[in-house]
């Protein structure tokens, strides 16, 4: 365990020094301009952190996904979650690889389409997912944090390949882990400007309005957290889809609450271009509906349990794990 | 930062559960109308049940007639009886509270005294903690217990106390010397034994019909000095640390756990989506509230200091516990206004407004989460 435990926590350290030395507000800024962060992605590779959880570079999904809580710590604007789950899927390369969700002949909402060596399609309930060498940009969009999600095209004669286990919900697990870093984030944002910034001849993290409004947040960081952690579990069971339904669903509702009130408590300051923390609510918000919203997964999750049945449904919920 | 650990617990408590569930089988002819709300049903019969099977005071010292268990033994237990909406209210603050404040502060006289009564499921305890004019300001008690000899002298009014007409003892926060500038200072804890020291006990109805609280009226009612729990002056440390370790159980999150049980029963097997979102919706929250609970027993399991950790999941589960009832209302198929789930529903809603009263209400319990988070 302390092996693991060390690993993770070397992953995670250089990981944050590459993040706290590269990623500020400028790089953040360009990239929604639309200049690709080519130095901050270098950095990514040499580290080998596009390879985290494929089976030949001796890490886990478990430290991946932690990895991937980190990226949305920093709100790091590379589709990294996407390479590597391409990797783990694929044979594991070098590139940058990018996923969508195939709609209408066309493969849609791709993170760096018009960047990516190497696209997947995925589809809603099927283990099978196309494969598309030098992908065609029918069009480039962004989403609401001003993040390239772009239109590729699906070639009629796209191979596919079957990855065993829902690539759909593992990439709905990838935006929970994202969106519990960009939390964390908030919360931290809030603390922050709540003890530096005085009005009424005193820091308004004195008052008690604000003081609960931290506290209702954080609660909804650790909840957060603590069901990031439980999907990511959930890839060892074979209850994988309903742990990524609740984990997905129920962050989404924490991002509604946290970023709410870090904005309030920001006030006009943090509703400026010029502040970072739209960097990170904006994000939040995105990701909230990238592969399935609240409702999807909420759904996903009570079919499972209505057909698990009201007399067994406390034996689902009182798992070990 | 706050961090709730992934805890799983040990795959023993697997074999425990079964005997729990084998046993909540057996005895359902106890609990005809299933509620989880801790408070409700008191049945004296089935706690001394529940102490036959070892399963209170799971983790107490067995000198003291105790288990020796881990918190996640009690952990499994504790949340199997709630889940099924047995009645638990008879031993429940013995059992949580009670018992592990003499452990942790009581003399070795008292240990020996009420420890083997508690576990055997014979004596049950009440909390004297609010009165009319002392609420969320604790320090702010008038109840008094002065010193007379080999007797203290108690006087003053409890309130809010649970089941003080149908239990045997009740712990009592008193001024056992002048409120000074120190408020927190000259307070102790008093043992009063309910039906035999001649506390005058008021029943207090609840807007849900029930009649489980009362007032406690001490009118120069006098207790033997070793009644005194633990060092005399030491009520606030004692009293604070008694709220703060006992708020993370899972009391807290399924007080409203049936109604969820019969709203999945009203929707079937193929509900609506709108149905189905709801049914997601709660146990997400659910699911998630569990892992966080289990994470502080284990905190508890590894004498860790939980005190913020276990505000946030009370916050955490008794807002849920509320909004619970009303995810439900909305989603419930038509034909559920008639019978179980309606029922259920109803009871529920009508004891909700004492979820985030209960233990600390929320507004004191953000401002423990505040502390923790360094901003007071």
């Amino acid at each position: 365990m302390s092996e693991t435990q060390s690993t993770l926590q070397l992953i995670l350290d250089s990981g944050e020094k590459i993040f706290s030395d590269h990623c500020d507000k400028k790089l953040l800024d360009q990239a929604e301009a639309g200049v690709f962060a080519e130095n901050l992605w270098q950095q990514i590779v040499a580290n080998g952190f596009n390879q985290l959880g494929t089976s030949g570079s001796g890490t886990t999904a478990e430290e991946m996904y932690a990895f991937i809580m980190q990226c949305g710590r920093f709100a790091v604007p590379l589709p990294i979650a996407e390479t590597l789950l391409v990797n783990c899927w694929l044979e594991p390369g070098e590139g940058l690889y990018s996923v969508g969700v195939v709609n209408n002949g066309q493969i849609i909402d791709v993170p760096w389409g018009r960047k990516a060596d190497k696209v997947v399609g995925v589809q809603l309930d099927s283990d099978v997912v196309f494969v598309v060498e030098q992908p065609a940009v029918v069009e480039q969009r962004v989403n609401l944090a001003g993040e390239p999600r772009d239109t590729i095209a699906l070639p009629d004669d796209a191979p596919t390949v079957d990855v065993g286990l829902d690539p759909f919900a593992q990439l709905a697990l990838t935006r929970s882990n994202l969106m519990a870093g960009a939390l964390q984030t908030l919360l931290d944002l809030g603390i922050t400007f709540a003890m530096e910034r005085t009005q009424f001849g005193r820091p308004i993290s004195k008052f008690q309005a604000i003081q609960h409004a931290l506290a209702i947040v954080a609660s909804e960081v650790a909840a957060a957290r603590r069901a990031a952690d439980a999907g990511v579990d959930g890839l060892q069971s074979e209850r994988f889809i309903p742990e990524v339904a609740a984990s997905k669903a129920r962050i989404g509702e924490a991002v509604t609450v946290a970023a709410e009130q870090i904005h309030q408590i920001h006030g006009a300051m943090g509703f400026t271009h010029e502040h970072r923390l739209h960097h990170f609510s904006r994000r939040a918000w995105a990701w909230r509906d990238e592969f399935g919203n609240e409702f999807h997964w909420q759904q996903v999750l009570g079919n499972h349990l209505a057909a698990v049945g009201a007399d067994n449904l406390w034996s689902f919920i009182a798992t070990r794990g | 930062m706050l961090q709730f650990d992934r805890v799983s617990l040990d795959v023993d408590t697997e074999t425990l559960r079964a005997d729990v569930r084998g046993f909540l089988a057996e005895n359902q002819a106890h609990f005809p109308k299933p509620n989880s709300d801790f408070v409700t049903g008191h049945d004296a019969e089935f706690s001394r049940k529940l102490g036959e099977r070892g399963w209170i005071g799971m983790n107490w010292p067995k000198q003291y007639g105790g288990g020796e268990r881990t918190f996640f033994e009690r952990y499994v237990v504790t949340e199997e009886i709630l889940a099924a909406g047995a009645p638990v209210s008879a031993h429940w603050i013995a059992d949580r509270q009670s018992g592990p404040l003499l452990l942790r502060f009581g003399t070795e006289a008292q240990r020996q005294t009420y420890l083997p009564q508690i576990v055997r499921g014979e004596a049950f305890f009440s909390i004297g903690m609010s009165e009319p004019d002392t609420g969320s300001d604790l320090a702010s008690v008038r109840t008094t217990a002065i010193k007379e000899g080999d007797e203290y002298r108690i006087n003053g009014t409890k309130i809010w106390t649970t089941d003080a007409h149908r239990n045997h003892y009740i712990i009592c926060l008193v001024r056992t010397e002048a409120a000074s500038e120190n408020r927190h200072a000259g307070l102790s804890q008093i043992i009063v034994d309910l039906k035999n020291d001649g506390a005058q006990v008021r029943p207090i109805a609840n807007m849900a019909g029930g009649e489980d609280f009362n007032e406690v009226v001490f009118e120069d009612v006098m207790v033997p000095a070793d009644r005194i729990v633990g060092e005399p002056g030491n009520g606030w440390a004692q009293v604070t640390s008694e709220l703060a370790y006992e708020r993370s159980g899972p009391e807290r999150f399924l007080s409203a756990f049936r109604v969820f049980v019969e709203l999945v029963r009203a929707c079937g097997q193929h509900p609506a989506p709108h149905e189905a979102a709801a049914i997601g919706r709660i146990a997400a929250h659910i699911m998630t509230m569990r892992r966080m609970s289990i994470s502080v027993a284990g905190m508890l399991e590894n004498s860790k200091d939980v005190v913020v950790e276990a505000a946030l999941v009370k916050e955490l589960g008794n807002n849920f516990e509320k909004v619970l009832p009303e995810i439900a209302r909305l989603a419930a198929p038509i034909g559920a206004s008639r019978g179980a789930f309606r029922e259920t529903f109803e009871e529920t809603l009508l004891l909700s407004p004492s979820f985030t009263l209960r233990g600390g209400t929320r507004e004191i319990l953000r401002g423990v989460i505040a502390r923790g988070l360094g901003l007071r």
